[in-house]
């Protein structure tokens, strides 16, 4: 399991426009990541708070709704938080546009 | 400031149309400020619900987030998907627009 990770970080890499890949455990401390090593615990940190919160405010509105990915675009780039059972990913990408 | 934003409401307005005609669910314009609604198609209740958890609370903690991250750097835009729907948050410099689609 841990080749196919493998592959498709590195093919997810080459795509053009991404900067970077963070793959963090339950408790955001990363697994796999693309960028160094502070930033990448930085990134983590950060994202772990905002998935615990960002699913605290969907279930808020709606008890029956799930929070399932948020995209955060800022000027400079735009950041993809996709959580998952034991684990978050976050990508980094140029936005393009 | 609530009357500059009821102007730029006026002026919007065919953008409304427009954005509400397409698969959206509904809007909500909120002051930024103050924290009320300034314009919803959504009843009042669920629109002053929107606007405080997802507006104020998850796009101030994401803007935060994105500047202990890098100062200079600040949020555009906000999508957050979610199994029924999707909200898209633009935080602006007076108001914050969110839309339901």
């Amino acid at each position: 399991m841990s080749a196919e990770v493998e592959e498709m970080l590195k093919r997810f890499q080459n795509v053009k426009n991404i900067i970077g890949i963070v793959i963090a455990d339950y408790d955001g401390i990363p697994i796999k990541t693309t960028l160094e090593n502070v930033q990448s615990v930085h990134l983590a940190c950060h994202m772990h708070l905002l998935t615990e919160k960002a699913r605290q405010v969907i279930l808020d509105l709606d008890a029956t709704n799930e929070f399932v990915s948020m995209r955060m675009r800022t000027s400079y780039f735009e950041m993809i938080l996709m959580p998952s059972d034991n684990y978050f990913i976050v990508v980094l990408q140029n936005p393009g546009d | 400031m609530n009357r500059v934003l009821e102007d730029v409401i006026n002026k919007n307005a065919a953008n409304t149309e427009r954005i509400t005609a397409e698969n959206t669910l509904g809007y909500v314009v909120s002051d930024n400020t103050s924290g009320n609604v300034a314009a919803t198609s959504f009843d009042n209740t669920s629109a002053q619900g929107i606007v405080k958890h997802m507006n104020i609370l998850l796009a101030g903690l994401v803007q935060s987030a994105v500047r202990d991250l890098d100062p200079s750097n600040s949020l555009c835009y906000l999508r957050v998907l979610t199994r029924k729907f999707e909200y898209l948050v633009a935080p602006e410099e007076l108001f914050t627009i969110t839309v339901i689609q």
